[in-house]
């Protein structure tokens, strides 16, 4: 199979300041791909050298096979930009005709059923729609022609919980479509759920690419335990992957990295009356990422 | 009519509306004024315009014959006023090409539609030469109407040469803001490269009839290829017209070149 999305090198520098470089990348069919990183980092710059809005320093770039220059490959794209600007007194619903017009044309009554899934009015003069609702229009014009490849910079912000939920089911469709997605983002939380992989980027260099199963694996967890009676801390000590343990009297706290299993077996021992273990936190994993290569520039640089 | 022209004459619309109603009314006023000077020969006899300073005859146009139709309608409508009027319309319009969706971050959507940069620029333009076109005809016909109205004689050809001449140098503007815009991006020094141009121009060609130290400067104006021949008087410069379309086509193409290699909305 061929990757939908595939750079070698990419790099683009604005003058003397770094926006992305040496970007080597393959984002493959049908897959979910999460594009972290913190704001400035290069997600935005990434994403418009993919679609041609501004020009590689060097690399290259190919999207669904073919050169990022070639405008033939757009139909089959659906952007939702990272800071869209609707403008004019223009109604959306004709801008959203324009648009899929220009496009190749979308099945029938399919802009009503997405603007009622997102519960957006499309009667409004672009000028006039509030922040929420700009971002209802844009994802309506990415997946109204049931693009390939949707690419999404951000696409959740400004939305309110219940649309990111919607939000995220018509991700979901869209992949059991066989569609591919990239979206950017700068908290994981908010790809974790749909992601199948997600590529960490900081300052302009790709940092990692993980699998979000195998990060959920690696992931920090949080587990409080409650014994009956009071557990001697030595029991606790020196388990593999179980750190911070804390023993008060009948409770026990701690962390653990991976797999709880020589927690559980070591507390299998003693009477446990309730445990409370947290969703892993693949935020702080996440995090680790970062202050490791920050490590390690501190280091190379000294 | 391709999408794209459509959808900008679209966006067009109202400043055309608005442009074309505000140059009609200044035209239908100022030509109507004619009718009364007549009635009081006194305001631009002989003497009365003698005692002008030479320097602002000559940025004027001279307004030697300005008690007769002709060149009363080259002094107010044709001479600096129409021109200075148009021209703003088309540098505000040829903002709207390319500078002004890039500013406002609109462009970067429409980028990312399946239309090459160049089609785009091209549909662009095709639109605005449109809608000058349209401000240009319904002006031609007021203008032809109010001097007929203020018994002017001023034959049609005549006026339909001047006002060929108009267009031409206001599509070059228009080109000129739209071509700046495409390969820098941002309205204002577009505003400013035509400001500069065209005042610049204007004041070369008329003061430079009498200063010979700037008088090969005018090669340089747009305004010389407008004012130079005389249509009202004269008829069709055809040289003229053909050098304002040959610069308006290379400013297209230079448009065009420097939009295809430049990064958008950095």
């Amino acid at each position: 199979m061929t990757a939908v999305v595939e750079t070698e090198g990419l790099t683009k520098f604005y003058g003397a300041r770094r926006g992305l470089e040496d970007l080597t990348l393959e984002i493959r069919p049908g897959e979910v791909f999460g594009y972290l990183g913190p704001n400035g980092a290069g997600k935005t710059t990434t994403i418009r050298l993919l679609l041609d809005v501004i020009r590689p320093t060097s690399g290259r770039a190919t999207v669904l096979g073919a050169g990022t220059r070639d405008p033939r490959v757009r139909a089959r794209i659906g952007y939702l930009p990272g800071e869209l600007a609707l403008e004019g007194r223009e109604r959306a619903r004709n801008y959203l005709q324009f648009l899929a017009d220009v496009r190749g044309g979308v099945s029938r009554g399919r802009i009503d059923e997405l603007a009622e899934r997102l519960d957006a009015d499309l009667s409004v003069r672009m000028g006039e729609l509030s922040k929420g609702n700009k971002q209802k229009v844009g994802l309506i014009q990415a997946f109204m022609h049931e693009p390939e490849l949707l690419i999404l910079d951000e696409p959740t912000s400004g939305l309110d919980p219940l649309v990111q939920q919607e939000f995220l089911a018509m991700v979901r469709e869209a992949r059991t479509a066989g569609h591919t997605i990239l979206m950017s983002s700068h908290v994981l939380a908010e790809v974790e759920h749909v992601a199948d992989r997600v590529g960490i980027v900081r300052a302009g260099r790709l940092v990692a690419v993980e699998d979000i199963a195998a990060l959920r694996e690696r992931a920090v967890r949080h587990v409080e335990l409650h014994f009956d009676a009071p557990v001697p801390r030595e029991s606790f000590d020196g388990l593999p992957g179980v750190r911070d343990v804390v023993v008060q009297g009948t409770s026990l706290r701690c962390t653990i990295d991976g797999r709880p299993d020589a927690l559980i077996k070591a507390a299998a021992r003693y009477t446990v009356v309730h445990m409370v273990s947290a969703e892993p936190d693949l935020e702080e994993i996440f995090l680790t990422y970062y202050s490791e290569e920050e490590g390690r520039h501190a280091h190379a640089g000294a | 009519m391709p999408t794209l022209v459509r959808k900008s004459l679209g966006e067009y619309r109202r400043a055309l509306i608005g442009w074309t109603v505000g140059l009609c009314a200044f035209l239908g006023m100022y030509i109507s004024i004619y009718a009364s000077m007549m009635n009081d020969p006194e305001t631009f006899s002989k003497q009365a315009i003698a005692k002008y300073p030479g320097a602002f005859k000559d940025l004027m146009g001279g307004m030697s014959d300005i008690a007769t139709g002709r060149g009363y309608l080259q002094a107010v409508a044709y001479q600096l006023l129409g021109p200075l009027l148009f021209t703003m319309c088309a540098a505000i319009l040829g903002n709207r090409a390319i500078a002004g969706p890039e500013e406002a971050k609109t462009l970067e959507l429409t980028l990312t539609l399946p239309i090459d940069r160049r089609r785009l620029l091209l549909e662009r333009w095709a639109a605005l030469a449109l809608g000058l076109l349209a401000v240009a005809l319904v002006t031609l016909a007021v203008a032809t109407g109010a001097s007929s109205a203020a018994h002017m004689e001023v034959p049609f050809g005549g006026i339909l040469a001047a006002h060929t001449g108009l267009f031409l140098l206001v599509l070059f503007f228009g080109t000129l803001t739209l071509c700046v815009g495409a390969a820098f991006g941002r309205k204002q020094v577009a505003l400013a490269v035509v400001g500069v141009w065209g005042v610049a121009g204007y004041i070369v060609e008329t003061m430079g009839r009498s200063i010979d130290a700037i008088s090969w400067l005018r090669w340089l104006s747009p305004v010389h290829y407008y004012l130079d021949g005389r249509p009202l008087y004269q008829g069709w410069p055809y040289g003229d017209y053909l050098v304002l379309l040959g610069a308006t086509a290379v400013l297209l193409m230079t448009a065009l070149l420097a939009f295809e290699r430049r990064d958008v909305g950095v």
